[in-house]
């Protein structure tokens, strides 16, 4: 029998967005753009997870069902030429930011689909051109801070008024790389903004034996940054607090740390029960499906019809159709590709003529110290 | 041609390519200010401004993965490792983001991994190691290692200009100690082709980095003697120049292979499997390795003499070869 871990004391968070609708500046498309990732999102990783259990994915499958408001929320008060990195969370972020499902179902099915071509999972995506997310190093969601740390660089270095994102999670405030790279961009003021989505888990382990603290907020206090901590549930609390860290960070202040709470649905892969997760705390956050909560606020106080609704719900399971019949049609990379694409061309790479006994004399004499023969108790000094 | 210290070629090379190249920035521990822990970065500072002349906070890891996002936007960043053994810091940075970036993604990665390595200078455990096999061992990454100054600026040079990451050894032993005439044109020695610092027809001796010296004094002492030992300088371990090894074993029959890194799983075993596979059948006498004990660099001198190769090992190795 698995044991869960001990209820903590939940938080007060609403389950409806508190928002009044008069008072955002959103039009009516884009309060639908935000719905539509999300529902597409969601639909495509219920397909993932189904497709998964029929045997037809390779390896395994990790899915960000509950974090779409966060995702989306914060990417969507990116600029042209900002820069991001997405955990395996942010599936919704990607299809705002026009990332599309075929080519993202192509990825997961190990076909021959650009720009990784089979070598890479399809829950990672770098793509710098045309949707703006950044190569990183996914081992460990902290080691790609110091990369986000050096984009952020690169514009400070170029005097461009860009900002680099990072998605992260609580598990990942505790390695060192996190602390490395918030301390380089906090000393040298780098146009830094990192996204904590705090989903409660990490893996199987809780924030509670992550952190002595309670906020991973408060861990960022030796730098002396922008920080805060907000529901991530909630779309429009996520956009404020997203908005307000971009804006400190893009205005040259220096990195800002956005801390959401929010909850990961599923397991940490989809071979994992979450056993270890109490049944309050499921339901409490069940309440607060941030999917959900968008809805509902759509309809009720934005007045929104079902029907339009309906109809985008209607597309999103289109285009994940859509998906697996184009990622089903498209070929596996060849095998005897396997070893191409590991070293970019570059201007003085020799020629097979090039390798064949160059003759380049040493014609010094001796380093006593290095060379010296018969009793030798010392070396040299540098 | 005026005659500069290995550590000035290298200095050059870095300080001529940041001037030809305005995406071309350095960081790392103390280079600033200070001008580097061996003055590699002495007057860059007042030369290209902070903005080109990092000093950075003592955290590998972290301005290793800053060096390498940059790298994917168009600058050709080059770290320093104070002391090249603070590059285990950054391990993950260097084996999981810049080796494997390209394979994933298709982006580009110029970035240049620098600093001192090798022992002989009573440093101890932690400022005295090579660490070339780590590297060598991780698909995507090019490693090289300069003996003599000139290729020290002519391979830095090919390293700031390669598309991939490069990790670039230097010998601190060969800082001060290693002067030559260095031309002072813009050169480059390409990134995978070796030198023959000696021709023969006797035995191959296989070597890189601050030991070729030992092998071709060895040379010397042979030739005086009446042998005559091709000593083979293999400049880059990744990619290998595997013809001119294979070349020169199959000329002479006899193959020595020698490094300062320690002996057990160290890059002489890949020179030595390959002799072994593809020139088996002209071999005279069996493949043998010189290296350092396999124990971490001892700091009191005799017990690190003892750990390290030496010109009467290699010519104990050599003499067996040619008896054999």
């Amino acid at each position: 029998m698995a044991q869960t871990w001990p209820q903590i004391a939940l938080p007060d968070y609403p389950s409806e967005i508190q928002a009044d609708p008069r008072e955002l500046s959103f039009s009516r498309e884009q309060l639908l753009k935000m719905y539509s990732a999300m529902s597409l999102a969601r639909t495509f990783e219920e397909k993932l997870a189904a497709l998964y259990r029929q045997g037809k994915i390779f390896g395994a499958v990790y899915l960000g069902m509950g974090q779409e408001a966060t995702s989306v929320g914060s990417v969507s008060q990116l600029q042209q030429g900002d820069l991001f990195s997405t955990v395996a969370r942010n599936l919704s972020a990607w299809f705002y930011r026009g990332v599309k499902p075929e080519h993202v179902l192509a990825r997961w099915f190990g076909k021959d689909q650009s720009p990784s071509n089979g070598r890479e999972l399809g829950l990672f995506l770098a793509d710098l051109n045309e949707v703006g997310i950044f190569p990183y190093h996914n081992g460990s969601m902290a080691s790609w801070i110091p990369a986000g740390a050096g984009y952020a660089l690169a514009f400070k270095m170029r005097r461009q008024p860009n900002v680099c994102l990072c998605f992260t999670g609580d598990g990942a405030t505790s390695p060192g790389d996190f602390y490395e790279g918030v301390n380089f961009a906090a000393i040298h003021k780098l146009p830094l903004v990192i996204i904590c989505e705090v989903n409660q888990f990490a893996y199987s382990t809780p924030p509670q034996l992550q952190m002595p603290v309670e906020n991973v907020a408060d861990r960022a206090a030796g730098f002396g940054i922008y920080t805060e901590t907000a529901f991530g549930n909630d779309l429009f609390t996520v956009i404020a607090a997203a908005r307000r860290g971009i804006e400190h960070a893009r205005a040259g202040n220096g990195p800002a740390l956005i801390e959401f709470k929010t909850f990961r649905r599923r397991g940490h892969g989809e071979h994992d029960d979450m056993a270890y997760v109490s049944k309050e705390l499921r339901a409490f956050w069940e309440e607060r499906d941030p999917v959900a909560m968008y809805r509902r606020w759509l309809t009720g106080r934005a007045s929104i019809d079902e029907a339009e609704l309906k109809r985008v719900d209607d597309d999103s399971d289109r285009s994940v159709d859509a998906a697996v019949e184009y990622a089903d049609s498209l070929p596996f990379p060849k095998p005897e590709t396997v070893g191409d694409r590991l070293f970019a061309p570059s201007p003085h790479d020799p020629k097979p003529e090039d390798r064949s006994n160059h003759v380049e004399p040493i014609d010094n004499p001796a380093i006593p110290a290095l060379t010296a023969s018969g009793e030798r108790k010392t070396g040299g000094h540098f | 041609m005026p005659q500069i210290t290995y550590l000035q070629a290298i200095s050059n090379a870095l300080r001529d390519e940041m001037r030809r190249d305005s995406s071309v920035f350095v960081l790392g521990e103390d280079i600033g200010v200070f001008g580097g822990a061996f003055k590699i970065t002495q007057g860059f500072l007042e030369e290209f401004g902070p903005d080109r002349v990092i000093d950075t906070p003592i955290s590998e890891s972290g301005f290793v993965g800053a060096a390498c996002a940059a790298a994917t936007v168009g600058f050709r960043p080059v770290v320093e490792f104070q002391f090249i053994d603070f590059i285990a810091c950054a391990f993950d940075q260097i084996v999981n983001y810049a080796a494997k970036c390209y394979y994933r993604w298709g982006i580009p990665m110029p970035v240049v991994f620098r600093g001192p390595t090798g022992g002989g200078i009573h440093a101890g455990p932690y400022h005295s190691q090579n660490p070339e096999a780590w590297f060598a061992h991780t698909p995507g990454l090019k490693v090289v290692l300069p003996s003599t100054a000139k290729d020290a600026k002519g391979l830095l040079t090919a390293a700031i200009r390669d598309n991939n990451p490069v990790v670039y050894l230097e010998n601190k032993f060969l800082y001060r100690h290693y002067r030559e005439e260095v031309p002072d044109d813009d050169y480059v020695v390409p990134i995978g082709v070796a030198a023959l610092r000696t021709v023969g027809n006797d035995l191959s001796i296989i070597s890189y980095g601050a030991a070729v010296h030992l092998c071709v004094e060895v040379a010397r002492m042979l030739e005086k003697e009446g042998s005559s030992v091709e000593v083979v300088d293999l400049r880059s371990l990744t990619p290998l120049d595997r013809e001119t090894v294979l070349a020169s074993v199959k000329k002479t029959g006899r193959a020595l292979i020698v490094h300062e890194a320690n002996l057990t799983a160290g890059f002489g075993a890949e020179v030595a499997a390959l002799i072994a596979q593809e020139a088996f059948e002209y071999l005279d006498a069996p493949v043998m390795r010189v290296a350092s004990l396999d124990v971490p660099v001892p700091f009191s001198p005799p017990l690190e003499m003892a750990m390290l190769p030496s010109v009467d090992k290699i010519r104990a190795a050599a003499g067996q070869l040619l008896a054999y």
